[in-house]
């Protein structure tokens, strides 16, 4: 597409501004590559690992949320910066609005609630510990599945669920990735 | 939320603002075409989820664009002729009917090519095979056309 940034800017900006906007997408560079961050009016939807397709993605939330789905950067300037905050290590909290609307069971929304508010930077827990705080100790199964389909990933950081097993596990980003942000964070992995 | 499945707004932004800008500039004057491009988007935006389908959505959004146009040159030539009352704050729901409306003093087979390009969304060849001329002949009545409504014809 060639239309002026500016223009383009200006469009999105004024159907904001407007509440013409079911949903605001951006993309940001970070260590890991291109992320793909889309919020809606109550937060952050769903963040995208950069392999995976923007579109699908996108017809994903508007599928929830509506079709009316806009790029700007700089309305999401203050989720651009706490982003980019987090992988300069300047502030690992994140604290950012999420919309949790795009998870498909209660159970699942509560543990990825419960994982954000009592697992920090720098701390791991494993599958079976997190079925627990959630109530459900034997859930551990469950509580993988809401880990693996968490739609908001780093910012609801299911990278600190490990295997009561060992090793770092899977993770929607790949391994390596999972790996690279626990470090960042100071984690210690065994 | 709408009841069809239709596209991510932006998706049909990148797909198709670019030849919507030179549509919009060509019909207004190199100068407006941004603030037309704007200004439809932003009333295709407020209509999206009204949509009953998500068909030809790239003829809808022309159509949007051509109304708009003709919307800013109404306005442009109120201010510079006359003294009447601004042009009408409400917009048309339906911009079939508006398009329409805006068409309707044309002559008959003028009426047809604007038809064919924006309502159907066919290509001069589509239009040229439709009626029976040539691809060229096509392009030259869509473009009087869109002449004769910015610098005439433009009911009110």
């Amino acid at each position: 597409m060639t239309l002026p940034a500016r223009l383009l800017d200006s469009i999105a900006s004024a159907a904001v501004r407007e509440g013409l906007a079911d949903a605001i997408y951006t993309h940001l560079e970070t260590p890991i590559g291109k992320l793909l961050i889309v919020q809606g009016e109550r937060g952050v939807v769903r963040v995208g690992f950069p392999g995976e397709r923007v579109d699908a993605l996108l017809a994903q939330v508007a599928a929830h949320l509506g079709p009316r789905i806009v790029a700007s950067d700089r309305e999401l300037s203050d989720t651009r910066d706490a982003l980019s905050a987090y992988f300069e290590g300047i502030d690992e909290r994140l604290d950012l609005p999420v919309d949790l609307s795009l998870v498909r069971s209660d159970l699942r929304r509560m543990a990825l609630t419960v994982l954000r508010d009592e697992v920090g930077p720098g701390h791991v827990v494993t599958y079976g510990a997190l079925a627990a705080k959630v109530g459900h100790p034997k859930a551990a199964r469950a509580i993988g599945t809401a880990c693996a389909t968490n739609p908001v990933p780093i910012i609801v950081p299911c990278h600190r669920v490990l295997p009561g097993s060992g090793g770092v596990g899977s993770y929607g980003g790949g391994p390596e990735v999972k790996r690279l942000l626990l470090a960042h964070e100071g984690a210690t992995v065994g | 939320m709408s009841a069809v499945t239709l596209p991510p707004f932006w998706s049909l932004v990148e797909a198709h603002g670019d030849e919507l800008l030179v549509h919009a500039r060509r019909m207004t004057g190199d100068s407006n075409g941004e603030d037309v491009l704007q200004d439809a988007l932003l009333r295709a935006l407020r209509a999206y989820p009204r949509l009953r389908h998500a068909e030809h959505l790239r003829a809808w959004l022309y159509r949007v664009t051509t109304t708009t146009a003709l919307d800013h040159i109404r306005a442009r030539r109120r201010e510079v002729l006359t003294d009447e009352p601004p042009a009408r704050a409400a917009e048309p729901e339906h911009y079939d009917d508006a398009f329409e409306s805006l068409i309707g003093e044309l002559p008959d087979g003028t009426q047809a090519a604007l038809r064919l390009r924006f309502v159907e969304d066919l290509d001069y060849e589509g239009i040229a095979a439709r009626l029976g001329c040539s691809a060229v002949a096509a392009r030259q009545r869509v473009s009087t056309a869109i002449r004769t409504l910015r610098t005439q014809g433009i009911p009110a």
